[in-house]
């Protein structure tokens, strides 16, 4: 059982740009994305949402790697900006995790 | 026996829906040689214009005066053949419908020889009804040009107004204290954001315009007599003073009644679980304020779906809602942007988590669904196996939920609120169906003649059902259903009269004593005693009998027979239908 929090959703909600709420799960992007990561993007997006903050965390190898090629975003049918998403949660992370600027 | 008779008998292939399975060819065969049958045909599709023209032109050329059509089901056309045989100059009542399709080819698919001997057995049967016939004219009945509706919901409101326009008088009787049905305590509702309550008051200024709508409150409908077109009913007010009133049709508008969840189920009974009627009355409630529960600021709201709907059967729940409720996805989305706005608005933060098996927002309702994402509703969707548990934690709310998006991972969402999104029931109507006699689906809702084709008509001649009485609907199907029951009744009641079934009960009043037992035994009180000579004797209103027939076996005397269905046409239809097969 992981406990949901809503601190880094509300921490991700301010931020401008972040929009997976429109995602609707249709799985285009888990089955484009050429780096094959099961997770990328759309279950990172949720967890992000539901503040699974250990989840987070353990993907973090992941988020790092993506190409931002953008292929999922180009084809995403709920407009989600895929790739700008991942850049606000580096960001958040760098400033979190790493303690950067 | 009188003249002999020159009966036709088509057999129909239905395409191959009959002949894949019933010798069709066979049957028309064997029919040819009894005695009073004068000509026998198949026809691919006996309904087809080319082929009725055949059989019109046939009737006519060889002088018929029997018909018989060994087809599909009576429902489907009994009456476009009788229709069919008033235009070749026969009268309509000497046509007798033999069903070889639902019961022959249908009921024994694969048994070719089983089936074809079943149609000649019952096509010989029809044959020798047909042999009885009598030459019959329906009643022709005046029609008063009013209509009562039952229940003043929106569905109710807006079909008076319009058969009013319609130039037809109504009477419109509510049972509770004031009209507007749910959509006057619900507040603002999607897809398009307006005020239920105004949407009422608006309504209810229409009406006080239109001299001839009548509205009563506190009134209730405990007897009705007579037919489509007449109808006498009583409507006590109040409990206690009764008014009768003359009317033509009844729409039955009367509504659903939200599920009422058991004990304990998605933590009914725990403080801070609600309904969403009761969330949207806190909210309003609220304003710009603070939205708080027992005094707390409220900061994460679960919302859990399909409650009461889309049931299965279990221990727990003996007799499930296996509907789907339509209206909820789309008030509870709608509701997520309600409290996004007031988040706005009052600064407040507040968190929800929408807990769904699916999301039904059809048709443009969609757009409700995207504006709640968009505002930052959060949505995980459960499996129905798996339902969530709500409980009581640290003064909290704890809701365990299974995530199937995040791969059947097991979630606790600490809430202040959690809100049911109940969906639609029957309402419980004891005396409304007793009075009506109005059949009920599965469902329990009101049940139509056909969901498709006749979704507002009853097997009630004269008795319309509209809105959520007839099952679950948002508020803009309701009012088309409305409409729709607006266009039937008005539609019949402006022909200024209607032709009823000479299909009716007859009395032998030499044969009659009055012993009164078929008075007992007739459900439509159709029965009267009268004095005729120098004994009584039982006689039918013609207007009020529907032919149903619980009469004929109770007398003692025999001295009562159904046109259409005498004793002696079943007697003749047993034997015939018993009659030996030799063949070939
Ligand atoms: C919480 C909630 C939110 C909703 N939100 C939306 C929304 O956002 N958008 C939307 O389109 N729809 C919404 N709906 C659904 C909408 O309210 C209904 O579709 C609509 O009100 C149905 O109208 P009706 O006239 O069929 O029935 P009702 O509103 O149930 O009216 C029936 C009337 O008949 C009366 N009655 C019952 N029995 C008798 C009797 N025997 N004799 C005389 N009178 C009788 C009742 O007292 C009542 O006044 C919502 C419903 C609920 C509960
Ligand atoms: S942008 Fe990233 S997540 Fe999207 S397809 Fe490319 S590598 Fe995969
Ligand atoms: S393609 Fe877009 S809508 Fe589909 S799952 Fe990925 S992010 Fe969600
Ligand atoms: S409309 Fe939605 S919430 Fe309501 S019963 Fe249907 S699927 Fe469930």
């Amino acid at each position: 059982m992981i406990k949901v929090s809503s601190n880094l959703a509300a921490r991700v909600k301010d931020t401008e740009g972040f929009n997976a709420g429109a995602c609707f799960h249709c799985g285009t992007c888990t089955a484009l994305c050429p780096l094959g990561y099961e997770m990328l993007p759309r279950k990172l997006f949720r967890e992000v949402m539901l503040g699974l903050e250990e989840k987070v965390r353990a993907r973090i190898p992941q988020i790092f790697s993506c190409l931002l090629c953008r292929m999922c975003e180009k084809n995403c049918p709920s407009e989600v900006h895929i790739a700008d998403n991942i850049r606000t949660l580096r960001c958040l992370i760098n400033r979190q995790e790493f303690g950067l600027k | 026996m009188a003249h002999k008779r020159r009966i036709g008998v088509y057999v129909c292939h239905c395409g191959g829906n009959i002949s894949d399975h019933v010798n069709v060819k066979e049957v028309a065969k064997t029919l040819a040689d009894e005695a009073e049958v004068e000509i026998t045909r198949t026809h691919l599709f006996a309904c087809s214009d080319a082929s009725q023209q055949e059989m019109i032109d046939e009737i006519k050329e060889r002088n018929l005066d029997g018909l018989v059509i060994a087809s599909c089901s009576p429902k489907l056309h009994l009456f476009t053949f009788r229709a069919m045989a008033e235009r070749a100059g026969l009268n309509p009542y000497q046509y007798v419908h033999v069903n070889i399709r639902e019961q022959c080819s249908w009921a024994h698919t694969g048994d070719k020889v089983g089936a074809t001997e079943k149609g000649i057995h019952i096509t010989r049967a029809g044959v020798a009804k047909c042999a009885l016939t009598n030459s019959l004219t329906p009643f022709r009945l005046e029609t008063q040009p009013r209509v009562m509706v039952i229940g003043a919901g929106v569905a109710g409101l807006r079909a008076a107004i319009s058969l009013a326009d319609m130039g037809l008088s109504v009477f419109v009787i509510e049972r509770g204290n004031e009209p507007g049905g749910w959509a006057a305590q619900v507040g603002r509702m999607g897809p398009d954001d307006r005020y239920g309550p105004d949407i009422v008051a608006n309504l209810l200024e229409q009406i006080r315009k239109q001299e001839n709508i009548v509205l009563f409150t506190n009134a209730e409908l405990t007897a009705k007599t007579g037919h489509i077109g007449d109808f006498n009913a009583t409507v006590r007010l109040h409990g206690k003073e009764d008014v009768s009133l003359n009317v033509g049709a009844f729409i039955v508008t009367t509504g659903f009644t939200p599920y009422e969840p058991r004990d304990g189920e998605y933590g009914w009974g725990l403080p801070g679980v609600v309904t969403l009627k009761d969330f949207r009355q806190m909210l309003e409630a609220a304003g710009g304020g603070r939205l708080t529960h027992n005094g707390i600021p409220v900061r994460d709201v679960g919302f859990i779906y399909c409650v009461g709907s889309r049931q299965t059967q279990s221990d727990t729940c003996p007799e499930p809602n296996t509907h789907c409720s339509r209206f909820c996805c789309m008030a509870t989305t709608f509701s997520a942007s309600l409290l996004h706005e007031f988040e706005k608005k009052s600064g407040q933060t507040i968190n929800q988590y929408h807990l769904y098996r699916d999301v039904r927002t059809y048709g443009r309702l969609e757009t409700v669904y995207s504006k709640a994402r968009a505002d930052g509703a959060l949505f995980l969707r459960w499996d129905p196996t798996e339902p969530p548990r709500v409980e009581r934690c640290d003064g909290r709310l704890a809701i365990k939920v299974k995530d199937t998006l995040l791969g059947n991972e097991e979630l606790e969402i600490d809430a202040d609120l959690v809100v049911l999104a109940t969906g639609m029931t029957p309402r419980k109507n004891d005396t409304l169906k007793n009075v009506l006699k109005v059949t009920e689906s599965k469902d329990g809702f009101y049940k139509e003649i056909h969901i498709k084709l006749r979704p507002v008509e009853t097997a009630i001649d004269g008795v319309f059902i509209a809105g959520t009485a007839q099952g679950p609907k948002n508020l803009a199907e309701s009012v088309a259903s409305s409409l729709a029951a607006v266009a039937k009744a008005g539609g019949r009641l402006k022909r200024g009269f209607v032709d009823l079934e000479p299909l009716i009960a007859k009395i032998d009043t030499g044969k009659c004593v009055w012993c009164d037992e078929c008075l007992k035994a007739c459900p439509y009180g159709a029965i009267e005693r009268v004095v005729c000579g120098d004994k009584e004797v039982a006689m039918v209103i013609e207007s009020s009998c529907k032919g149903e027939g619980g009469c004929v076996p109770v007398c003692a005397q025999n001295a009562i027979d159904i046109e259409g269905y005498r004793n002696e046409q079943i007697l003749a239809m047993i034997d015939a239908s018993q009659k030996e097969l030799v063949t070939a």
